[in-house]
């Protein structure tokens, strides 16, 4: 009759349990903005459409029944549904909790007091890309940078908890010193997370501008290295330049000192999600994630959830990636990193290579080192698990 | 809490039940979660304020293989535990039929 604290998903190879624990949903294919490298708009695969409130609703009585725990709430831009309130009153009534993900410029007193009185908000995410809106408003549009600043103090005094998220790209590189201070020390946000600009949807279209250097990955894994020693976890990453530090000192750690392989390392293990959440977009498809919103595994109204859960042929296949050696693949053969290696994000492996079951070469060590890129020893430090390198 | 009294559920909080029969409670209120196994989960089902912890107890011990005559303490441990983050409450006196 053990009580501890729920476990994190088990590691490979996982058991798949019953329903999703978590949902990501795109509740809206609208937004009052156009970012540059917006990851969801752009998408030839996707049909960018709404569903009504009673679809939502129904939806949201079979994730009760799923005893779904969490919800988060994307777009598109959330707050731009009138319906909103009614929304989260069926999530609540669901006994689930949410977090939405926003641009912050829609939200007004109203809005927040909304969302406070459901008193079942992890938190509301908010973009922040820059300091100031010189380098905000370059990639997400005039106005942007002063409306996510607004919303995020709205909601401060409406007691509820802010995260931001920041998007690592060329213009913006420079200045993450001074979004950390803006963010942990002015606003006294309690944590950012950050990730880059990366080959999704509107990127592609605009990489030339976007696009970071290697010797900018290199900058912005060094500078947030620094910054995560000065401001410890209220930095974190689960891709982007500091995820790729901080995995890639520890790689580079066990190279040097000819370690045994890691549990989850010479395979395609990098995405665990498929085994713990699913998602669904604004048309109600639904897709193993948003970086994979192509992959249709079935229909909101039309098919049971955890009928899809557990038997879709696309998300058992996902599932069984974890087990593909990279040995398969030419490029990570005679890799000296593959035995720490876990292919990277499926997601990003499909955008750039074509092909799912592959590693991406997004996070792929070797071709960053290949391409001239260094890596900080100072990254095994703050990486848990990891010695320190030299 | 003594022997005698009688849990009841939170009924707000949802039982997840997640692989193997081992679950997860989860509190959408204060969104306090904790892991359960297979026994816990027997108990949780009978948490509905007509059970006194003597009774949970012996119902374990009727219904599971090898259980040690410690068993009722435990089970009073457990509970307390559950009740201490917000996930059981107790029946007033007198409740039952
Ligand atoms: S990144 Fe977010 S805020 Fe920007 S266009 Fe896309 S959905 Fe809207
Ligand atoms: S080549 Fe890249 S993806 Fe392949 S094992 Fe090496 S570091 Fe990993």
């Amino acid at each position: 009759m053990s009580d501890q604290p729920a476990s994190p998903v088990p590691s490979a190879p996982q058991p798949v349990m019953s329903t999703p624990r978590r949902l990501d949903i795109e509740i809206t294919a609208r937004c009052n903005l156009r970012c540059r490298y917006c990851y969801f708009f752009d998408n030839p695969a996707v049909p960018y459409r709404d569903l009504d409130t009673a679809t939502w609703l129904r939806f949201f009585d079979e994730l009760g029944a799923c005893q779904v725990m969490d919800v988060c709430i994307s777009g598109g831009e959330p707050f731009l549904r009138p319906d909103l309130p009614e929304l989260l009153a069926g999530i609540v009534r669901n006994r689930m909790r949410f977090n939405l993900v926003s641009n912050g410029a829609l939200i007004d007193d109203a809005k927040a007091a909304a969302v406070a009185a459901t008193r079942r908000c992890n938190y509301v995410q908010i973009s922040v890309d820059g300091s100031c809106a010189d380098t905000h408003d370059v990639c997400r549009g005039p106005g942007s940078f002063a409306g996510a600043l607004r919303g995020i103090r709205t909601l401060q005094r409406h007691g509820i908890p802010v995260a931001a998220r920041v998007t690592i790209h060329r213009h913006n590189v420079r200045d993450l010193p001074a979004v950390a201070r803006l963010l942990l020390d002015e606003l006294e946000v309690p944590a950012f997370s950050t990730n880059a600009a990366s080959e999704l949807g509107s990127f592609a279209r605009h990489a030339d501008q976007i696009a970071m250097t290697v010797a900018d990955r290199e900058l912005a894994m060094r500078s947030l290295v620094e910054l995560k020693e000065r401001y410890g976890g209220r930095i974190t990453a689960n891709a982007g330049p500091l995820a790729d530090a901080e995995y890639w000192a520890r790689m580079e750690t066990a190279r040097r000192q000819g370690a045994p392989a890691f549990s989850d390392g010479g395979r395609l293990s990098a995405c665990g999600c498929v085994f713990e959440k699913i998602a669904v977009r604004a048309d109600g498809a639904i897709v193993p994630c948003s970086m994979l919103a192509h992959l249709e595994l079935g229909r909101i109204g039309r098919d049971r959830l955890a009928e899809v859960w557990r038997s879709a042929p696309e998300l058992v296949r996902l599932r069984a990636r974890q087990a593909i050696p990279l040995q398969r693949f030419a490029g990570c053969r005679d890799c000296a990193y593959a035995p720490y290696c876990t292919g990277n994000c499926p997601g990003l492996a499909y955008s750039l290579t074509g092909e799912i079951d592959r590693p991406s070469p997004d996070a792929c060590l070797r071709l960053f080192l290949e391409a001239g890129g260094a890596i900080d020893g100072r990254a095994a430090r703050i990486s848990p698990g990891a010695e320190v390198a030299e | 809490m003594k022997l005698g009294d009688r849990p009841l559920a939170n009924p707000d909080v949802v039982l997840r039940e997640e692989y193997d029969d081992w679950a997860v409670l989860f509190d959408p209120e204060t969104a306090n979660a904790v892991g359960i196994n297979p026994v816990g989960v027997f108990i949780w089902r009978l948490l509905d304020g007509r059970n006194s912890v003597e009774q949970i107890a012996a119902r374990v011990a009727d219904g599971f293989d090898e259980v040690p005559g410690s068993a009722p303490e435990e089970v009073r441990a457990f509970v307390e535990r559950l009740a201490a983050g917000g996930f059981v409450g107790f029946a007033a006196t007198g409740a039952t039929p």
